[in-house]
């Protein structure tokens, strides 16, 4: 991959000061989509580590509005906001969600499916750090087999595979949908761009860093990210209409522990009993990646 | 629950004559359409809705006004209740006018976004049409927005549907000045589905007592960004909340105040509570509220010694407009709450909420009556029963027609 | 009661802590506690504080503690930050983790003690220097100040600790033995303790009847906008990222000392000129290194981990040709003091060209007929034609120095001319012998070199004839190559294998592409003369042995396998010395710079005969002795600074962000016959590839304006300054470390943060 070769930014469209942790993936991602979405834009926050970055009372991270609202129903709130907005002639503002995967994958996943099925002219951005952070590392149903939460009654880690949220998305048969990574940083922001000037319900999938969460250096927080999409552990696609592009694909095969190893999270899988937890998270990635592979 | 056959029309002309009200038309109308109406004469600008019995024919009823041009509303079939309100929250911050209706179950799904939405400081009003929690039970109860009282929320319960339709009417005055959130209750079939006369005003006697939401300083403004919500720390936290019991001690003095005004210009007049033969002479008062209150009207004008007060206002309930009711009333009257709600606790929430209006000013003694809960009809005989009961073998917590 | 408040960052475990001496100070006297940390949203880096209560009997308080009688500070650098010391009690106590002393906080608070609790624990092992774990030995300083029997609080730790239970019980040992500022323990704090009755202090009514001042008639709702930005997250730093310039592989390689990465951008970004500047204040021959150059900087190039080096070579060559023949001036002459130099080879032109421009008259006395030295004599016109060396030699003419030639001179004798300082650089143009018997019957390499080339002198070498060549030098494969070009079928014969040769690989590659034909691991034990006027060589096989002096490994004889060649003529190339004539008989030991020389005039040396063998090596050696004498003549006291600087190692690149791209390799041009042919062999480069050669540049340790650091920053931390200068803003960088991680060519550092610095 080459460096950008410039400053992807132009106009910061979020104040520095937020209150994430060092090597957040939350901040970074907002810090492009602001860049890109612009000052005409109103967000839309559940529940989730970025109510707490955004800002406490009396301080804003983001220069627009941003509704923080109930955990289970950013997409009714964010409904009721466009709804609003539509009735005064402010079609051309982009109502956004930002939500984690807590507040997506589980309890928020009904009102985002109305509003997905309903059409709702909305952007809906998900921070997949693949658990419930902010309450401090509770096991979603997007947290990654293998991987140690604080919540795990079964054995100590988790013994079962993520919730397919893309897969459900996809079959809301939405205009746009994506996965992205702060690692492809051009990637990404063409796809914010895109579902930005993509009328409809679309909905960003971001693999979102988390050092506490994950237990990882922050300053690998883009490395591994990097590994995650080499790995084709979070591979790069558009989904539109059902119509699967796949935007990135691994020169080298890269086994999965290339980008396991570097998480905590994972340590106890590099213990010999667990070899076979490693070697079924490599068949499930290379499965999930042909399932991927067929469908465009 | 099906809400029976849909072959009615939702207003049938009235019979001919002269309107009583200048600038109103008659009509026989159901109390779930009243509320519709009420929304549709107040310029509703959004309306979440999900359905459930008995409220659904309100919504449906707006679908229709929505669909027909009507009504100039954007209308969203939620997935839930608590979606419902949750949108509402968005629609309200971004400045519009928000109406929607519920029930039971529906009611008490939605209590974290209700909490939300008076915590928001958002205007708006709502109707619920009451039924109890489950086992499943669809009649009428108030047992649901009672359980609500703490939520932050005005709350004003109607007698008639005419009350409801011109309560609905002062509910968005008095909520917009207050940036205090209002559920406008009626009951479950007795009046969510019962055809009576109704008043409906023109539109433009509603505008020119109910002017357009101001929205400056409560709604997203994109010109001047502003985070709603977010993390508040202790230190600011209470500020915001003696704010806003700052406000919610001018609802009572407000409401009588708007309800004075609408009276003027509509020609009905409403208090935040009435008092129907309140006197030297009165020996028992039954406390009532809803749709029962109508039938104690009736019952008590055979016991010359038994007087009414209806509770309208409910929620913050209405101290000083009590006291003033009842101040004629010789001490050693009884006051005799009739309770439509059942919240696990010994006493209903209506006993609990003159206890404690009373306390250090009158010493009446209270007896609490059980009487209609899940929808238990509530004949004339119930409220004689509870006459007798009072005057014969009171018992501080009365069930009436179990024990 | 004792009330103890504590400051530490979030993820330093200071709640733990407070929870493990909750533990402990009941293990130890029973005692009643409360610990518990103000819980707040903070992040890892974020002040935050806990609170310990511990008492003698129940306590009855559940608040804050807001007039504590011990504070402990887990981070120094919150004391500029934090007001950590507010409502201390009037007799309460502070403890710092630092190195330095109490002496160094007096007058915050009565009584300080510091203890070293980031050395102690990072000692054991315990926790990272970004991260510290200094849980165990801030624990072990409050049992030191509360008088407390370590032994019995450590078997506490050790059961509270999730791992190392050895290394937190020393470390908790070793800080209560480190304690700095008290005896004893501290008394007042003691008593405090084990004091039955709690404090029962009397609030002041002016206090109780203060008004909290909230009342406000204007109309709020939990709506805001102030910028996040009033919230400094700069404080939540440990490590800190900077920018810095790192020497990169190429210029800590290049001899002469030339700014290779510097050039090479410039190239990339078709500044011609300025690009040639760079080379030319090091380089007078840009047109030569460029053609015969080993080019350490493309063999040390970090871009090999990739693909293949830079072609730096072929942009020297460019850069030089494109501006041979450009106007010069002469400086001004400066001073009065008139230098020699002895030897016109890269190493006394260079000195010579240096002094000159530094305004001294400067005279370069050549044996030879014409200037260069080993560039005119030893190498080739195939390599370097003659039109270049010339005008590279004119330039240095043209910028005012004199060259006699054909001046075969002693030191000795340019002293008597009134000389005030002579460099010697006279190379080293003396081959070795090999030191057999019937030495005579072998010719002389470099000899064969310099008549052929100054002469056209060819030692009788026919079409046809079979040439045995004994080296492994450049001066061997340039002997096989002319012979070639003579007709000739030569043969090098070299004891090491290929990989030990110390000739230029590219050039090596060359010559066996032209057909010399090599036998390696093959030494001549004797020669001998045959009836027919042949030579018959005797050769004896080698094998590789353990490693000398020179790093490489050292040829083994192998006994038995003697086996005879004969050829027409035999040439050793196996190295040069230097022609000691210049000192007159006087035994010199040439080293760089200023030798020891009995005589009337200070000397200096440079060039082949003090050290290296290669024109960089000779051009380096001359800029080096022109500073020196520049020095001696000035009566500044002259050093040269020999440390290494810190050079960036390929496992310093982040190579993710470099695409693998093939290296412009220069075209070898050659014919079938090569008869009678010297033109040059190599094509060099189109500008067009020299601009692309130079964008595969690493820009090793060379912020090269890629944006990942700002692309990158999750907290927006970093800017682009008015004067267009990228810079990180300290008052919001959280540091953590991503700009370094993601930094192509290691131009930013990650490091504790220093004090002075910020």
């Amino acid at each position: 991959m080459k460096p950008a070769l410039e400053f992807l930014i132009k106009d910061e469209k979020v104040y520095s000061g937020a209150l994430s942790c060092r090597g957040c993936g939350w901040s970074l991602l907002v810090r492009h989509l602001s860049s890109i979405l612009g000052e005409n834009t109103v967000y839309v926050a559940p529940a989730s580590c970025f109510s707490i970055i955004s800002g406490p009372y009396p301080l804003n991270d983001l220069k627009g509005n941003i509704v923080h609202t109930v955990f289970a129903a950013a997409s009714a709130t964010a409904t009721g906001v466009r709804a609003s907005l539509d009735r005064q002639g402010k079609e051309d503002t982009t109502v956004v969600i930002l939500a984690g995967d807590g507040g997506t994958f589980d309890i928020g996943l009904q009102a985002l499916s109305g509003a997905a099925a309903r059409g709702e002219n909305i952007l809906y951005i998900v921070n997949n750090n693949g658990a419930y952070m902010n309450t401090g590392i509770q096991t979603s149903t997007a947290t990654p087999y293998g991987a140690v939460t604080t919540t795990n009654p079964n054995g100590g880690f988790k013994r079962t595979w993520p919730k397919d949220l893309m897969g459900i998305i996809a079959a809301h048969n939405l205009p746009y949908a994506a996965t992205g990574s702060l690692a492809h940083l051009e990637d990404l922001r063409r796809k914010m761009k895109k579902a930005k000037d993509t009328p409809g319900f679309r909905l960003l999938m971001i693999d979102g860093p988390c050092p506490p969460g994950h237990k990882t250096d922050p300053a690998m927080s883009i490395s591994i990210g990097r590994l995650a999409v080499e790995t084709r552990l979070f591979p790069l696609y558009e989904i539109e209409q059902q119509q699967y592009t796949i935007n990135y694909i691994p020169e080298k095969e890269v086994p999965v522990t290339e980008c396991l190893k570097h998480q905590g999270r994972f340590r106890h899988l590099f213990r010999e009993e667990n070899y076979p937890i490693l070697e079924e998270i490599q068949e499930h990635t290379d499965w999930y990646w042909k399932q991927l592979l067929s469908k465009t | 629950m099906p809400d029976g056959p849909r072959t009615e029309t939702a207003t049938e002309a009235a019979p001919d004559r002269l309107s009583e009200f200048p600038r109103h038309q008659e009509r026989i109308m159901k109390g779930n359409y009243a509320a519709a109406e009420a929304a549709r004469l107040c310029r509703v600008g959004f309306v979440p809705a999900y359905p459930i019995t008995p409220q659904t024919t309100i919504v449906e009823r707006l679908s229709e006004m929505v669909s027909n041009g009507e009504m100039d509303a954007t209308y969203v079939n939620m997935d839930s209740e608590h979606s419902v309100f949750a949108a509402a929250m968005g629609a309200a911050l971004g400045g519009e006018r928000v109406f929607t209706a519920t029930a039971g179950q529906g009611l008490f799904y939605a209590h974290e976004v209700l909490q939300a939405i008076s915590h928001f400081r958002l205007p708006m009003v709502m109707c619920n049409v009451g039924r109890p929690s489950i086992p499943w039970n669809i009649w009428s109860d108030q047992s649901d927005s009672l359980s609500q009282r703490d939520t932050g929320w005005i709350q004003y319960y109607g007698e008639s549907s005419q009350e409801v339709l011109d309560t609905i009417i002062q509910a968005y005055l008095l909520s917009e000045q207050l940036n205090i959130p209002v559920m406008v209750v009626l009951d479950a079939f007795y009046q969510s589905h019962t055809s009576e006369n109704i008043w409906i005003p023109e539109q433009d006697l509603v505008d020119e007592f109910l002017p357009p939401r101001r929205t400056a300083e409560m709604s997203i403004d994109l010109a001047q960004p502003k985070a709603f919500g977010g993390l508040v720390p202790p230190e600011h936290y209470y500020k915001f909340n003696y704010n806003s019991w700052k406000d919610v001690n001018k609802v009572e003095s407000l409401s009588a105040k708007i309800a004075g005004r609408f009276a003027g210009h509509f020609g009905r007049k409403y208090g935040n509570v009435e008092a129907v033969n309140i006197g030297p002479q009165t020996r028992l008062v039954l406390v009532t509220i809803s749709s029962i209150t109508t039938t104690a009207r009736g019952v008590i004008r055979k016991y010359p010694d038994v007087g009414l007060l209806k509770i309208r206002l409910f929620k913050p309930f209405p101290k000083a407009s009590v006291l003033d009711a009842l101040k004629n009333l010789p001490e050693n009257a009884i006051l005799a709450n009739v309770e439509r709600n059942f919240l696990g606790d010994r006493e209903g929430a209506i006993q609990q909420e003159m206890k404690r209006a009373l306390y250090g000013s009158r010493n009446l003694r209270m007896l609490d009556f059980y009487a209609g809960v899940g929808g238990k009809d509530v004949p004339p005989l119930t409220i004689e029963k509870i006459i007798y009961r009072a005057t014969h073998s009171p018992e501080d917590i009365n069930w009436i027609d179990v024990d | 009661m004792i009330e103890i408040r504590g400051h530490a960052r979030g993820g330093q475990g200071m709640v733990t802590a407070f929870e493990i001496l909750a533990k402990i100070f009941n293990k130890l006297g029973g005692f009643k506690v409360q610990a518990f940390p103000a819980f707040g949203v903070e992040r890892t880096g974020a002040p935050i504080q806990a609170f310990l209560r511990v008492a003698q009997n129940e306590i009855f308080n559940r608040s804050n503690i807001y007039h504590p009688h011990l504070i402990i500070i887990f981070d120094e650098s919150l004391l500029e930050q934090v007001p950590v010391f507010e409502g201390l009690k009037e007799n309460g106590a502070v403890l710092v983790n630092t190195e330095k002393s109490p002496a160094a906080f007096a007058g915050r608070a009565n009584q300080i003690y510091t203890v070293p609790a980031t050395r102690i624990s990072l000692e054991l092992g315990l926790g990272s220097k970004s991260l510290p774990i200094i849980n165990a030995a801030m624990i072990g300083a409050v049992m030191r100040i509360f008088q407390a029997e370590l032994d019995m609080a450590l078997p506490v730790l050790r059961q509270s600790v999730p791992i190392k239970p050895d290394a937190n019980a020393e470390s908790a040992s070793r800080a209560f033995e480190s304690v700095q500022g008290l005896e004893e323990g501290n008394e007042y704090l003691v008593q405090c303790l084990y004091a039955r009755d709690a404090e029962m202090e009397v609030v002041p009514e002016e206090i109780l009847a203060q008004s909290a001042g909230v009342h406000s008639d204007a109309f709020q709702a939990p709506f805001w906008n102030v910028p996040m930005s009033s919230n400094k997250t700069g404080n939540w730093r440990l490590m800190t990222p900077s920018y810095v310039s790192k020497t990169p592989p190429c210029n800590a390689n290049c001899p002469a000392g030339t700014d290779v990465r510097a050039f090479v951008r410039l190239t990339a970004e078709k500044k011609f000129d300025e690009a040639f500047e760079v080379i030319a204040r090091h380089n007078p021959f840009p047109g030569i290194c460029g053609r015969v150059c080993p080019h350490f900087c493309e063999q040390n190039c970090n871009r090999n981990q990739l693909d293949e080096g830079l072609n730096v070579g072929a942009m020297e060559r460019f850069l030089g040709d494109r501006l041979r023949q450009r106007p010069l001036k002469p400086s001004p002459i400066r001073y009065k003091e008139r230098i020699a130099v002895i030897g016109s080879g890269p190493a006394g032109l260079t000195a010579a060209l240096r002094l000159r421009r530094k305004g001294y008259p400067v005279t370069v006395f050549e044996a030879l007929p014409l200037a260069g030295g080993m560039m005119r004599a030893g190498i080739p016109k195939f390599r370097l034609p003659d039109e270049v060396l010339d005008e590279e030699i004119a330039a240095i003419l043209k910028e005012g120095v004199e060259i006699q030639t054909s001046h075969r001179v002693t030191v000795e004798e340019l002293a008597t001319k009134g000389f005030n300082a002579v460099i010697t650089a006279v190379g080293s143009h003396i081959g070795l012998a090999l030191g057999l018997e019937n030495e005579h019957l072998f010719a002389e390499g470099i000899t064969f070199l310099r008549n052929f080339k100054l002469h056209g002198e060819k030692d009788g070498i026919k079409k046809g004839d079979e040439i045995a060549i004994i080296g492994g030098g450049n001066t061997a494969i340039d002997l096989a190559r002319t012979a070639l070009r003579l007709g000739a079928i030569p043969t090098i014969y070299y004891r090491r294998t290929i990989t030990e040769m110390p000739a230029i690989a590219q050039e090596v590659e060359e010559a066996m592409a032209e057909g010399v034909q090599m036998e390696f691991l093959s030494a001549p034990i004797a020669v001998n003369l045959t009836k027919e006027g042949l030579i018959t060589m005797r050769l004896q096989d080698m094998r590789l042995g353990p490693q000398d002096d020179s790093g490489r490994r050292r040829p083994v004889p192998i006994a038995g396998s003697e086996r005879d060649v004969v050829v027409d003529k035999v040439i050793a190339a196996i190295g040069q010395e230097f022609d000691d004539f210049v000192f007159h008989g006087q035994k010199v030991e040439p080293q760089q710079g200023k030798v020891i020389y009995k005589g009337n005039v200070p000397v200096f040396c440079a060039g082949d005969m003090a050290w290296g063998g290669t024109v960089a090596e000779a051009i380096g050696s001359g800029n080096k002795v022109a500073e020196e004498v520049d020095a001696f003549l000035r009566g500044i006291p002259y050093h040269h600074d020999e440390t290494l600087p810190e050079v960036v190692l390929p496992e310093d690149i982040n190579y993710t962000y470099f695409l693998p791209s093939a290296r412009h390799r220069s075209e070898f041009k050659y014919n079938r016959n090569l008869f009678n042919d010297f033109t040059e062999v190599s094509a060099g480069l189109e500008e067009h590839e020299l601009v692309e050669e130079g964008g595969r540049c690493l820009h090793c340790g060379d912020c090269f304006n890629c944006g990942n650091c700002f692309n990158f920053c999750p907290d927006a931390a970093i800017f682009v300054d008015e004067s267009g200068r990228i810079r990180i803003d300290y008052d919001y960088c959280k540091g953590c470390g991503i700009c370094a991680q993601e930094c192509p060519c290691s131009a930013i550092q990650f490091q504790l943060q220093e004090e002075e610095t910020l």
